[in-house]
């Protein structure tokens, strides 16, 4: 049986090994939502779904696709931002 | 509307939102392109004509290229062109020099981790310290 605080689903169990090869359950805090693009809201891929202090250590590259709108826009959002801007 | 000489908008990748030139029409579905951009091969679809027109011949170079565009105000970025640099030579054996490869080992790793580094080279270390004895 779980202890009384874990009770609840407020965290989420995360099964690991440890070095004497057994497996027990951790109990980690859950992660932030997927990024969603900006104007229609669908997910974007390439960006990486860690709580802010795991942000922290992972490099700016490795953070957001290296183009314009990257992490913000999805690519099909951003070509029209990009016509629309040489149409005017 | 695609053929050489043809301004054009990139739409994908990291040089998207970037006017472009193309020099050569390769393909039915890829031109090489050169200007604000890198050169490079490109898919048409990635390309958003406009209606200008730059007279270049084909495969025209990048620096006859920058020129034309420097004409129509848009200024190119000169890339630095990329030296072969030697590889780095694995020494092996006796050409190994211990001198050499203790220092930057030292640097990389933390004070915690210095513990079992000395135990590894702990038959170099001691070549070491008799040297300064000496002096
Ligand atoms: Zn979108």
């Amino acid at each position: 049986m779980p202890a009384g605080r874990h009770k609840s689903r407020t965290l989420r169990r995360v099964s690991r090994k440890t070095p004497g090869a057994k497996t027990t359950l951790q109990y980690k805090k859950r992660k932030p939502s997927k990024a969603k693009c900006g104007m229609c809201g669908a997910v974007l891929s390439g960006v990486p779904r860690e709580r802010p202090k795991k942000m922290q250590n992972i490099s700016k590259t490795k953070k957001r696709p290296e183009r314009p709108f990257g992490g913000v826009l999805c690519p099909k959002c951003m070509r029209k931002i990009i016509k629309e801007s040489i149409r005017e | 509307m695609i053929e050489i000489g043809r301004l054009c908008v990139k739409l994908a990748g990291r040089d998207a939102g970037k006017k472009c030139v193309i020099a050569d029409v390769l393909d039915k579905n890829f031109v090489l392109i050169d200007g604000e951009t890198r050169r490079r091969k490109c898919n048409i679809r990635h390309l958003e004509p406009l209606k200008d027109m730059i007279k270049i011949k084909k495969g025209a170079a990048s620096s006859e290229i920058s020129a034309e565009f420097k004409k129509l105000g848009i200024e190119v970025k000169e890339t630095k062109k990329k030296e072969k640099a030697e590889k780095p030579k694995k020494l092996r054996g006796k050409d190994k020099k211990p001198s050499e490869e203790k220092p930057k080992k030292e640097k990389k790793k933390a004070d915690k981790k210095e513990k079992p580094a000395e135990k590894k080279e702990a038959p170099k270390k001691e070549t070491k310290k008799e040297e300064p004895k000496k002096k």
